[in-house]
């Protein structure tokens, strides 16, 4: 109740006036309420008919057996415990996603123990001054991510052990699409902020590139795709082909390209997931890199246009090189752009579809199928829609779990001025 | 900026042209244009995509206006509740939502109205399938709660002392929304119009799957398929290409001021 409702509530036994407000303004609250309602109801509908409700519609596929026709409810009609009942419910998420659970378990723990290893390595930092306890945390910091790392590898192996062949393209293309991830976003960050950063005092150019690096980032990408495929084709007339040669280099396949880039490149051998991406998954890399470094850019120089000038003036009398400017001011007081970009390109990339849809062929075997692709076509292709349910679902989780990570973990280092 | 001049220079070379080392065309050929555009078929393709990004941008604009200023500036009960829902789908992969929205346009969750066929929409029934229809291609994307969000943030600045103004004069939220609000509003407005028509025009996945022949399919997907048959005729696959992302080159380039401010500002507080 506002104050003029209570106003006019107290004295409304008074006088017949305060009466007649009192019903006006209840009639009023209902007339906005009734407004309101209808205002939003159009969107409020759609959104809940196409945005909410099918999540809940896709869990509840994700426990039949459902080929085209919904089959039967998985979960088992005479469990013998609890815990029993919930892994008979769970059977598609076991056969088509995880694998054994004891494996799972193992993978989760290992990233805990990743986690822990990040938490010491921090309060290292924070205190210096103890110099035994800093080596002792060294070390056990060390040891953590050992464990970790090896409860991790070991827990995937356990994972993909226990699935049939067509079911670990799950696990792989996740593999696949870390390695997206990781080998697109950092350099989108790091190339749009040096660009933002040379461009931004040049006042002239600033609106001109402003124009030149949105351009990317609306080309539709199906044509983008299309137009790369053709600049990184086998062919020797290629022009990536032919900027190679001109250095001297030899014909590459690029996107026809299936071993891996650092085998290419460096001729290693290596095994498993340090093998790395595909050359032609590298191509792939390019793309979102080229498609992103313009925009993260234009965000960039919007996150520079807040800094107040005068914190640069007074470092400036402070003597302060534009090393350390750029190190003390500029940086910490764009983290929230960063955040905000590194959040935006990792939910990018784990649900990207149309690049990778069309640059894949049967030459690059496989090594674009990221967990979006296997997801399509586990649906499409195979006709196995609950598991294709059970493994987006799966794609969901991790995706909501990595923004969250990501909130918790660089929250206390964002500054927000 | 290299693949896009690549592609503008290929896209006028004769096949000889492409094949040899070569960066700029002898004499440009702009008959490719008009190869590519007959042998892929863009004439319909291309009308099918502006049919499906008119559709959806003027339903998008109506509901996500309404919405956005009731969010914005009506006080009822449940409003915050609601917003934030809508939000939360802000974070969902589309690949959750596919099949079960797949189900839902096959008329195999709840009866649908006949949208797109003769029956018309008060006919309700589980043998009606959007499949195949204009309605499968444009309805799901109408609610946007990204839309609603930008919206409102403007909405939420407008000053009270034009609503108070107005309400003097007896106008209710409608007639104020009309006649106040909407022509103040144009740069918003204006940023929503585009995002949306980029994002429409690129759509790929869904069309793909909600229809069956290639009588609706959008651009994006008659690229595609293009980009088989051309094999090595690179200067029309090129060409193609271009005529893909020249609508939005063409519309980005007339508007790009508001575009760009508008990202620029509105990006940071996403």
């Amino acid at each position: 109740m506002t104050v003029t409702e209570q106003h006019a509530a107290t004295s409304a036994s008074s006088s017949a006036h305060s009466r007649r407000w009192l019903s006006f303004l209840k009639h009023q609250r209902t007339t906005e309420n009734i407004t309101g309602w209808l205002f939003v109801a159009p969107s409020v509908i759609l959104i809940f008919i196409f945005g909410i409700f099918p999540i809940g519609y896709a869990a509840y596929m994700s426990i039949h057996t459902w080929r085209i026709r919904q089959g039967a409810i998985l979960c088992d009609s005479e469990p013998v415990d609890f815990i029993a009942l919930v892994r008979s419910c769970l059977s598609n998420y076991e056969s088509a996603v995880l694998g054994d659970w004891g494996g799972a378990a193992l993978f989760a723990l290992g990233l805990v123990g990743l986690f822990v290893a990040y938490i010491v390595w921090t309060r290292l930092f924070s205190k210096r001054h103890e110099n035994v306890y800093a080596v002792l945390r060294i070390v056990a910091g060390l040891l953590v991510m050992a464990v970790g790392i090896t409860l991790i590898s070991e827990g995937y192996n356990t994972m993909t052990g226990a699935l049939r062949p067509r079911d670990q393209a799950f696990l792989k293309g996740l593999q696949i699409t870390i390695y997206y991830a990781f080998g697109s976003i950092p350099l989108q960050l790091a190339l749009g902020l040096v660009l933002a950063y040379v461009l931004y005092h040049r006042v002239k150019a600033k609106a001109f590139f402003r124009t030149i690096f949105f351009l990317p980032y609306v080309t539709p990408t199906v044509a983008a795709a299309v137009v790369f495929g053709t600049v990184f084709s086998g062919r020797d007339t290629s022009p990536m082909n032919q900027l190679v040669q001109l250095f001297g280099g030899d014909v590459q396949r690029w996107l026809a390209e299936p071993r891996p880039f650092l085998n290419v490149a460096f001729g290693w051998n290596l095994e498993g997931f340090i093998a790395g991406p595909s050359m032609a998954l590298v191509v792939v890399i390019i793309l979102g890199i080229w498609t992103y470094t313009g925009y993260n850019a234009v965000i960039f120089m919007a996150g520079l246009g807040n800094i107040p000038g005068d914190l640069y003036e007074a470092a400036r009398v402070d003597g302060a090189t534009d090393w350390n400017i750029f190190r003390h001011i500029t940086l910490p007081l764009l983290s929230p752009v960063t955040f905000y970009l590194s959040v935006l390109g990792f939910i990018g990339t784990f649900t990207a579809f149309n690049t990778l849809f069309v640059m894949r062929t049967p030459t690059n075997a496989g090594t674009l199928d990221t967990s979006a692709l296997v997801i399509f076509d586990t649906f499409r292709a195979q006709n196995r829609w609950a598991e294709a349910t059970a493994q987006a679902i799966v794609l969901m989780l991790l995706v909501l779990a990595m923004t969250q990570i990501q909130r918790s973990l660089l929250e206390k280092r964002v500054f927000y001025g | 900026m290299f693949p896009f001049l690549w592609m503008i220079s290929n896209s006028l070379m004769t096949l000889g042209e492409t094949q040899v080392r070569r960066l700029l065309p002898e004499s440009p050929q702009f008959y490719n244009y008009i190869e590519a555009w007959e042998e892929a078929q863009f004439s319909r393709y291309f009308l099918n995509s502006c049919i499906i990004v008119g559709i959806t941008i003027a339903g998008l604009l109506v509901v996500s206006i309404l919405s956005a200023y009731a969010f914005g500036r009506i006080k009822f009960r449940g409003r915050n509740v609601v917003f934030t829902l809508l939000l939360i789908t802000l974070m969902i992969p589309e690949s959750v939502t596919l099949i079960p929205n797949y189900l839902m346009v096959a008329g195999r969750i709840f009866p649908l109205p006949a949208i797109g066929t003769d029956a018309g929409i008060f006919s309700w029934s589980y043998d009606n399938s959007w499949i195949d229809t204009y309605a499968a291609l444009t309805i799901p994307f109408m609610g946007s709660a990204f839309s609603i969000f930008l919206l409102r943030q403007f909405f939420v600045g407008i000053p009270n002392e034009l609503w108070d103004a107005a309400r003097i004069d007896g106008a209710g939220h409608f007639r104020f929304l009309i006649q106040i609000v909407l022509p103040i509003s144009r740069a918003p407005i204006m940023t929503v119009t585009l995002l949306t028509f980029i994002a429409s025009w690129n759509s790929f996945l869904w069309p793909l799957i909600v229809t069956n022949s290639d009588r609706l399919r959008p651009i994006t997907v008659g690229l595609y398929n293009f980009s088989d048959e051309a094999g090595t005729r690179t200067q029309l696959l090129m060409a193609g290409a271009l005529i893909t992302i020249a609508p939005i080159l063409v519309l980005y380039f007339l508007t790009q001021k508001t575009f760009t401010e508008g990202i620029a500002t509105t990006g940071l507080k996403g």
